[in-house]
């Protein structure tokens, strides 16, 4: 039961690899677009991206949480 | 999988207070309150013999630097009204940031215990509120029945959720970090032990293939996911206390 709780808690990595990959495709236009930002957009985006990642890691400390403590 | 476990990472879980509360993780955290202490007399005398005619080099030019940065950062970010905050948020960056290089050192990382980062959420929780009620005065108690009177116990537990996020964010970060390089190790312990087992004595033959490959993995996940988490929460931090500025562009 346990490991079944544990598995459903990281399918949150579902939203924020979609998020994550948004946040990157948006940087990227916006790269193209102007190079010369590229260095600002590049600082933001990581900025960004692990922002994003947070639900994922929330996601990830439930499972752990699921498997080895409950 | 029961190897991995013998440091005890799971049972820090609980919040102990009381007969259980100094254990590995809070007493590292002392040594890092204890590292950033020294730092700052350190800090005091280099920069009190300096000459302000010349500029810095080495060390000096370091510190400078970095705190300009940051203090800048939060000017950019808070407005002239929190002009004071830049000292606090020097003071998260360089304990968030030793927190997660010292667990380099092979001592237990301090924000793997819920403790550790639940105080310093805390701190900024607490800065949050104050700020809006210094900033709002009495109108700061109407946000809690805002649209409607009978959402107060709703705007009530709300209230707590800065709190948990900064929190968890910090504290999922580190322990996922950790688990990870737990089982990692674990796992590269039986590789070598397989490989070597045969014809090395005991206590060499299951540390013989982990030095090989986890430092990289190391680099990811305390140095560069730890610096970026420092960054989001110092971020997270002047944005959350100036948002609760009534009028913001009155710098």
């Amino acid at each position: 039961m346990n490991t079944i709780g544990a598995a459903i808690a990281v399918f949150t990595g579902f939203g924020s690899g979609i998020g994550e990959g948004l946040v990157v495709a948006k940087a990227m236009e916006g790269m193209a677009r102007n190079p010369e930002v590229a260095g600002t957009l590049r600082t933001n985006m990581i900025l960004g991206c692990a922002l994003v990642e947070t639900t994922g890691i929330y996601g990830l400390l439930i499972g752990i949480l699921c498997l080895f403590v409950g | 999988m029961g190897k991995v476990f013998t440091l005890g990472t799971f049972d820090r879980f609980a919040l102990k207070i009381g007969e259980g509360a100094f254990n590995g993780e809070t007493i590292v955290s002392l040594m890092v309150m204890g590292i950033i202490v020294i730092l700052s007399f350190v800090i005091y005398f280099v920069f009190r013999h300096l000459d302000p005619t010349k500029p810095e080099k080495g060390f000096a030019l370091f510190i400078a630097l970095f705190f300009e940065k940051i203090d800048n950062m939060a000017n950019d970010l808070m407005g002239k009204k929190y002009d004071g905050f830049g000292g606090y948020i020097i003071g998260l960056t360089m304990y968030i940031g030793l927190c997660f290089l010292i667990a380099l050192t092979g001592l237990p990382a301090p924000l793997t215990h819920l403790g550790v980062t639940l105080s310093i959420a805390l701190c900024t929780f607490l800065l949050i509120h104050g700020n809006a009620a210094r900033a709002n005065k009495l109108s700061y108690f109407h946000r809690y029945i805002e649209p409607l009177p009978f959402l107060l116990p709703i705007n009530l537990l709300s209230m707590w959720a800065p709190l948990l996020s900064l929190s968890l964010r910090l504290f999922g970060n580190a322990l996922s970090g950790f688990t990870i390089m737990g089982v990692l190790y674990w796992a590269l312990g039986k590789v070598s032990y397989s490989i070597f087992g045969g014809f090395i004595g005991c206590g060499l033959r299951s540390v013989l293939v982990a030095p090989i490959i986890t430092p990289i993995l190391h680099c990811y996940f305390d140095l560069f996911s730890g610096l970026i988490q420092t960054l989001i929460f110092i971020m997270l931090t002047m944005i959350n206390v100036s948002l609760e500025d009534p009028d913001p562009n009155l710098v």
